[in-house]
């Protein structure tokens, strides 16, 4: 017999692959000090299968935009915005964070990898 | 001038009615474009912290600013960031002032339990001479000492000073600039008399009904009923009106519904529900004859904070059916038949006037055009919203016409620049209390003021 058809199973079943780009809060091991003290609730974040996986130098680049002062406070906005004020007020950020959209795990709010600060409020 | 065009023909008065009567119509309107898109808010979200703001107006005036210096104090002046300063070096330093008021009304204070504090009154000035200056870039801040009318800046400016740090760590200023005027416009003004009504503070819904004559005569100036025709000629000129805030009076804000018990407040209705159905009906009488532009200011029924979004269309329905009215945000900026036109409501200069010691509102409106910022205490004292991406109030070109309503006077000013600017300044006054509004001439930037008088040997200036 078979098994009444539902419509959600004209979306294929996917299972979670553990790759490089999960939100850090996940893998408690990390080693990565300021990644531990964000707070970051494990959420499911469905993304396309990915090629390949992101590049680490990549996401050790966006960790360090979001860090440093010279393009701005960083709460309270995305990484795409500051990333685009900064490049309007002439202070050559460095790198693209486009290219990353798909493989990272991106806020289907804003569309954006997550910055470090997403999780405070203000 | 209005008055001496029309005083030849003034004894048409007192001929018969001729078989045709004259028709005079009005100037054609040319060249009208809206430049106020920076402060229309499309989706606002608050979810943001007020340091964006600060850190993008520094961002933005830091270049004007070092080019400035440069040029004021030779061009190898040191330019340094606070981080970066040594003990005795003469240096310059560009960032954000911020004055340590003690009288300044502090919600922290006024809430906290353990001071026991009764709400301080609202005082007309809250300068005191322990006021402190503190000038702050992206990183550090550090006390200034040495300024000469210290009392005249206000939080928020962005300047440059130049001095050297003293060992205790304060920094002695011996001169100290602002951005200037910004770069100037090119001028394409019209060549034949066309002018622009200004208007501020009509006042409706107040308790007294004294200034709604005024209003009406002056709809009838601007419409043409008024007077012979000389002086209907006259009016054909007139090809806009702005008026500049504060169309409903103080008295429509009363919140004492919020108090009282639901029961005693049932059938009341909102004073302001009736002035604004009066300003629909005088809006209608001067939308069918010549464009207006209405800002919204303090007391209209729109945002509190800067930039005001426009009145919404549904409140005027008599009058929005017509193309003529124009709906526009606070501050304002428009280029009319080649002039630029930059104005807001007056609630920026008269922040800057309680919290400096500036009396004067056409000096606080030049001293807000050299500082090259529209209103420098907002976020701080005035309420803001939260930008994030640029501060669309920094001046970055130099307006034509640059006014500000709801003074306590009329005040006008021509400004010329070092590089060719002419501004002219003008406080548009509060029409309410002086019947008095402002003929601007784009011809040649001159302004006049009108009175509208009932009673009294006033008559058209």
């Amino acid at each position: 017999m078979e098994q009444p058809r539902r419509i959600t199973d004209s979306f294929p079943r996917r299972r979670r692959r553990r790759g490089p780009g999960r939100p850090p809060g996940r893998l408690k091991d990390k080693k990565d000090k300021d990644k531990d003290k964000v707070q970051v609730k494990v959420r499911d974040c469905p993304h396309a299968p990915s090629q390949s996986p992101p590049d680490p130098a990549l996401l050790e680049m966006l960790r360090r935009f979001d860090l440093s002062w010279e393009y701005g406070p960083c709460t309270g906005i995305t990484r795409l915005q500051r990333w685009e004020r900064a490049q309007e007020l002439g202070l050559s950020p460095p790198g693209h964070p486009l290219p990353v959209l798909p493989t990272l795990p991106a806020d289907p709010l804003t569309l954006c990898p997550r910055s470090l600060w997403h999780e405070y409020e203000l | 001038m209005f008055s001496e065009q029309a005083a030849p023909t003034a004894q048409g008065l007192l001929a018969p009615p001729s078989a045709e009567p004259p028709t005079f119509p009005r100037v054609a309107v040319s060249g009208y474009s809206d430049c106020s898109q920076p402060f229309q808010l499309g989706q606002r979200s608050f979810c943001r912290q007020y340091a964006h703001i600060y850190s993008v107006r520094l961002a933005g005036m830091r270049p004007s600013l070092e080019q400035r210096a440069r040029s004021r104090w030779g061009e190898d002046v040191a330019l340094r960031k606070l981080s970066e300063l040594q003990a005795g070096e003469k240096c310059c330093v560009v960032g954000t002032l911020f004055k340590a008021m003690e009288l300044q009304p502090s919600i922290l204070q006024e809430i906290s339990e353990e001071h026991n504090l009764v709400p301080q009154p609202p005082l007309p000035k809250y300068i005191q001479p322990s006021d402190e200056l503190f000038l702050e870039d992206e990183l550090q801040r550090i006390k200034l000492e040495g300024i000469t009318d210290m009392q005249r800046l206000v939080t928020g400016t962005i300047l440059a000073v130049y001095g050297c740090e003293q060992e205790d760590g304060k920094f002695l200023v011996e001169d100290h600039c602002f951005s200037g005027l910004p770069p100037p416009l090119a001028w394409s003004g019209p060549s034949s008399d066309r002018f622009v009504l200004l208007a501020s503070g009509l006042g409706l819904g107040s308790v007294s009904g004294e200034a709604l004559l005024s209003t009406q005569l002056l709809v009838d100036v601007v419409t043409g009923q008024l007077g012979a025709e000389g002086e209907q000629s006259c009016a054909a000129h007139i090809t806009r009106v702005i008026l500049a805030g504060n169309l409903l009076s103080q008295n429509t804000q009363s919140r004492d519904t919020i108090n009282k018990a639901k029961y005693l407040t049932k059938k009341t209705q909102a004073a302001s529900v009736e002035a604004v159905k009066m300003l629909d009906e005088i809006l209608l009488q001067l939308c069918t004859s010549v464009p207006v532009d209405v800002m919204p200011g303090e007391f209209d029924p729109t945002n509190y904070t800067l930039p005001q979004q426009p009145l919404h269309r549904c409140m005027l329905p008599l009058a929005s059916a017509y193309t003529t009215l124009h709906l526009v945000t606070n501050p304002y900026q428009a280029s009319l038949d080649g002039v630029r036109f930059l104005g807001t409501s007056g609630q920026n200069i008269s922040d800057i006037f309680k919290y400096s010691s500036m009396d004067d509102y056409l000096e606080i409106l030049e001293w807000t055009l050299l500082a090259g910022h529209i209103s420098p205490t907002a976020p701080d004292t005035l309420g803001c919203y939260p930008f994030y991406k640029s501060d669309p109030f920094i001046l970055t070109e130099c307006p034509h016409v640059y006014f500000c309503g709801n003074a306590p006077r009329f005040q006008s000013k021509l400004l010329q620049g070092k590089e060719g600017q002419r501004v002219l300044l003008v406080t548009v006054p509060d029409f309410s209390a002086t019947q008095t509004a402002c003929l601007v001439n784009l011809r040649d930037l001159t302004c006049q003021p009108i009175t509208f008088s009932g009673f009294g040997a006033d008559s058209e200036d």
